[in-house]
């Protein structure tokens, strides 16, 4: 695509597919299995901290540093997993206050992650002597990734696994009747959701070269959670339609008024009022009512 | 003599201060079709709950094919074939008629874990939903959401779903109610028409209904048993009547 040859356009558009995905990891939990998770900023941060610290401070290679991100995040996905018996409010709340908690790791304690300043230089990823450090290479890197996450999320969504999460976010009650215990598919889910927010965070890590501790803020989380209603939650494509919506709606509104935080933030109201099916419910709808005519 | 497959001994279920079941003890042979009746509060459905395990007995022991189920969690009780419908339609509206019919079949099967097939590609489960849909005269609306089926359709579905796995031990709640006479009477003929191998074990407020399907009848009255037997003996114990009618 010609215009990716700016480097403005092609930095904004994988940092859309970096956090798209982070969107998706989201999007599992809440628009398949209907739980509103507010902590994965913390497996995101988790990873990319671990990709950070592994590679700077000691020198480990891509090989090894990367999937050791993936594995840390996955594993806090296994804790914090433990919210799933929670419901409602109080599950928002107890996922709010993990996230919290991460968050305040990364701030506090400085001598290990670097405090307010986090970890600066990391190195662009390197396996076998391929290295991404050019920006496009690094952008087509992200889009395999994304690519196959994709195809990978797809199978799960159509897959048992994925009816069941719809069952219970349809009729939780229910499911137990028809031989499902529903909190065995949630904790399983959220763990999966963890993997793929880690997963954004290790290519967040070697995109953004450093990492400090608003990666691991309510901010990122909230921003996750909105992708996915501004795309369209329970769909696929939706999370990567909202991240490109919404961080494209911020750098261009940002560049020339600075409370560009209140005017997303009617933008979420907005959609929620007007269009809670996201961009991808009212795409559906405009299917519909094109084929009744 | 015929196996027992369920047997009750003194359960009980408390709500607070609150006795809804009291020390109720029953057996239900295999093959047989037995029938709840009793007043509203009479603590039928409650009683239900502690057989298929949506509540645990307060006290008791329940056997279940002469095992002991009385702590055992409700979807374990699914999966060793005991099937229920409930009282007040709740079948997964979101999703599609053939969705919540492919949920109930994947319920008892291990293939609920996987995460890479297609559901419909699990082998056997699309054809047996189907004919399933058939069986209750779902068959042509298998990808309607259900929140837009009409109530009666849902009452369908509810029993498509409790019957697919041709449970041995199936509780109906009230499988009719709500529906219009002619509605009631289709549903009424199918249950009828389900082979004895499985076990029937239904409340019922329609006296007609009840008796007419029933090969015994179990009267509960304030949490309590106060009388089991056939049909003509219901209808003729004064007790009954006066439950029933207010007359003795």
């Amino acid at each position: 695509m010609p215009f990716l040859a700016s480097a403005y356009w092609l930095s904004l558009i994988t940092q859309i597919l970096i956090f798209g995905m982070l969107a998706l990891g989201v999007e599992l939990m809440l628009g398949h299995a209907g739980l509103f998770s507010l902590c994965h900023a913390a497996f995101f941060s988790v990873a990319a901290y671990t990709v950070a610290i592994l590679q700077v401070r000691y020198g480990l290679p891509t090989v090894i540093a990367a999937p050791a991100g993936i594995v840390l995040g996955t594993l806090l996905g296994c804790i914090f997993g433990l919210s799933v018996r929670t419901r409602g409010v109080y599950f928002i709340l107890v996922t709010l206050a993990m996230g919290y908690i991460i968050w305040g790791v990364g701030y506090r304690w400085a001598s290990f992650t670097g405090g307010d300043s986090g970890v600066t230089n990391i190195p662009a990823p390197e396996v076998a002597g391929f290295s991404a450090a050019d920006p496009m290479a690094y952008y087509y890197l992200v889009l395999v990734v994304l690519s196959l996450t994709l195809f990978a999320y797809r199978r799960l969504i159509y897959s048992p696994f994925g009816l069941v999460l719809r069952g219970i976010k349809s009729g939780e009650k229910r499911m137990l009747s028809l031989g499902f215990n529903p909190a065995a598919h949630l904790y399983i889910a959220f763990v999966i959701s963890a993997l793929i927010a880690s997963l954004a965070g290790v290519l967040y890590a070697y995109f953004n070269k450093f990492v400090n501790p608003v990666s691991a803020s309510l901010h990122i989380s909230v921003e996750a959670v909105l992708m996915g209603i501004v795309g369209g939650t329970g769909t696929i494509l939706g999370p990567l339609i909202g991240a490109g919506l919404v961080l494209g709606l911020r750098n261009w509104v940002s560049s020339f008024f600075t409370l560009h935080l209140a005017v997303m933030g009617l933008v979420f109201i907005a959609v929620v009022i007007w269009a809670p099916g996201g961009v991808m419910g009212i795409f559906k709808k405009w299917l519909t009512d094109a084929k009744e005519r | 003599m015929a196996q027992v497959i369920l047997s009750l001994s003194n359960v009980s279920k408390v709500f607070g201060g609150l006795r809804a079941v009291d020390q109720v003890s029953l057996q239900v042979t295999n093959g047989e079709r037995r029938v709840l009746i009793g007043p509203n509060g009479a603590g039928k459905t409650s009683l239900f709950h502690c057989i298929s395990g949506t509540h645990h007995a307060s006290a008791g022991k329940i056997l279940y094919l002469g095992r002991d189920i009385t702590h055992l969690h409700e979807f374990d009780r699914t999966i060793l074939g005991i099937g229920r419908t409930f009282q007040i339609s709740s079948v997964l509206v979101d999703l599609t008629v053939l969705e919540n019919i492919v949920l109930a079949i994947l319920g008892i099967q291990k293939n609920k874990w996987q995460i890479w097939r297609h559901y419909l590609k699990i082998k056997g489960v699309e054809s047996k939903a189907l004919a399933q849909l058939g069986q209750v005269g779902l068959q042509g609306q298998a990808d309607v959401l259900v929140k837009n089926l009409s109530y009666g359709e849902r009452r369908q579905l509810e029993l498509a779903l409790a019957l697919v796995n041709n449970p041995q031990l199936l509780l109906l709640d009230e499988p009719c109610a709500g529906l219009s006479p002619s509605e009631r009477k289709n549903l009424f003929n199918l249950i009828k028409s389900l082979p004895r191998s499985i076990t029937m074990l239904m409340i019922e407020h329609d006296m007609d209904v009840a008796l007419g399907l029933a090969d015994r009848v179990t009267v509960l009255h304030q949490g309590r048993v106060i009388l089991e037997g056939d049909s003509d003996e219901v209808r003729q114990n004064p007790q009954v009547r006066e439950i029933y009618f207010g007359q003795a």
